[in-house]
């Protein structure tokens, strides 16, 4: 299910973070679904226990999963609600790539064009 | 050049070796890689004339080598397990190496251990595992060899000191369009040292071919679709491995990048995720075609 690049500067945990809130964006894991275990994980990774657990952690601390005894770790309903939130605070994420266009000459409206054209294109897939 | 045709070699009716052929080019650093047991070892005693094949050929620029002292002045080999004269120092193996190697060259031997620090009056006995190899790699490449074998002489060293002697075995290359074949299962390192791979498994040939080559047409991918799907949608690409949880598959597939990015998109997935493969992950679904596969223990354990 996931796939870690063992090249990459991304830490282990930090991918298994990003690839389950990706799956959750995409309606491909849904709220009440079972997150595999850290053990079945582990063995299919060859990851540390505890650098699996740590992913979880953190996407519990964030309110994307939580843990129910006896059942494991499951995304909450919560999920896409909270990934909107926390998908707002990174705007300034963009912010040095949107200055560096400006910088090269891009208008505002063009890059305004182009953003449409991305939100209209993700529209016809769903 | 060293040239092995139609190699084989059995012991008790045992076949450790089966019809072997591979070209290894003056100025070439070759890595030799395999299970255990595929025959590492043997196929690099075959190559430096200690075993006499069953029947083939090993050829350096076309002469034997088996029994053939005019080929085996330029070889050094380290060999898995060591051998030093009982109670031998390191000057004491020098004579010794210099008596059989027409080339050695004992300024070098004397540089090179001063370089890594080994004290040349000491009884090798006393040295540590490390220590001892670092000893016989400075013997060997005091002999100046055109061709240098090394098993697994790599895999006991610390880091620093393996940076150093792999300096010195580019510079021998570089210089003296020198031959060095290297086994390791360290795959990390032959990545970045070797030009060239062959991999062996149950006394043949898996591939042999170019790193660059190797890592670039074979590739990691994840995907995943909205419907119900199996194996069967990804029909007419090349696919090694095959793995799905959910939605979401883990694939492994060989051939051209691009080829495959269009064949995937074609079949309109919600995530579609192409990584190159490192050179342990060739390794590792090489070996499982071929039914070097033990995935059944964790299953065993985690079901």
């Amino acid at each position: 299910m996931f796939q870690i690049d063992i090249i990459s500067r991304t830490p282990v945990y930090e991918q298994l973070v990003r690839q389950t809130e990706k799956f959750i964006l995409l309606g491909i894991l849904k709220a009440g679904d079972k997150l595999p275990s850290v053990r079945q994980l582990s063995a299919e990774l060859s990851v540390n226990p505890n650098t699996i657990q740590k992913a979880f952690t953190e996407l519990d601390r964030r309110g994307i999963i939580f843990s129910v005894k006896g059942r494991g770790n499951v995304v909450s309903d919560k999920a896409l609600k909270a990934l909107e939130v926390s998908r707002r605070s990174e705007f300034s994420e963009i912010k040095d790539k949107i200055k560096d266009f400006a910088l090269a000459g891009i208008s505002r409206d063009e890059l305004h064009k182009y953003i449409d054209e991305i939100y209209d294109e993700m529209g016809e897939q769903k | 050049m060293i040239e092995a045709k139609n190699v084989s070699k059995s012991f008790d009716g045992f076949s450790a070796l089966d019809n072997i052929s591979c070209v290894i080019p003056d100025g070439c650093i070759y890595g030799l890689v395999g299970t255990n047991g595929a025959g590492k070892s043997t196929l690099l005693r075959l190559l430096t004339g200690v075993y006499r094949q069953d029947s083939g050929e090993v050829l350096y620029d076309g002469l034997q080598v088996y029994e053939n002292p005019i080929v085996k002045k330029d070889i050094a080999y380290v060999p898995d397990e060591l051998y030093f004269l009982p109670g031998a120092n390191m000057n004491r193996m020098a004579r010794l190496y210099s008596s059989v190697h027409p080339g050695f060259d004992n300024d070098r031997f004397i540089q090179l251990a001063e370089d890594l620090r080994l004290d040349r009056k000491k009884n090798i006995a006393t040295f540590s595992k490390g220590m001892k190899r670092q000893a016989a790699i400075i013997l060997a490449l005091a002999c100046k060899p055109k061709y240098m074998f090394f098993d697994e002489t790599f895999d006991g060293l610390d880091p620093v000191m393996r940076n150093i002697i792999k300096a010195i075995i580019c510079q021998d290359v570089e210089e003296r369009k020198a031959v060095a074949v290297i086994t390791s299962h360290s795959l990390r390192e032959l990545e970045d040292t070797c030009d060239q791979l062959a991999l062996l498994h149950r006394g043949g040939l898996v591939l042999e071919s170019d790193i660059t080559k190797l890592k670039t047409n074979l590739f990691k991918i994840q995907t995943a679709f909205l419907d119900e799907y199996d194996r069967n949608r990804f029909e007419g690409t090349d696919i090694l491995h095959f793995s799905k949880r959910g939605s979401v598959s883990n694939i492994i597939v060989r051939g051209d990048k691009s080829d495959i990015i269009e064949h995937f998109n074609a079949l309109h997935p919600v995530i579609l995720d192409i990584l190159p493969l490192t050179l342990e992950e060739v390794f590792t679904y090489e070996v499982e075609a071929l039914g070097y596969d033990f995935s059944a223990i964790f299953e065993r354990e985690v079901e």
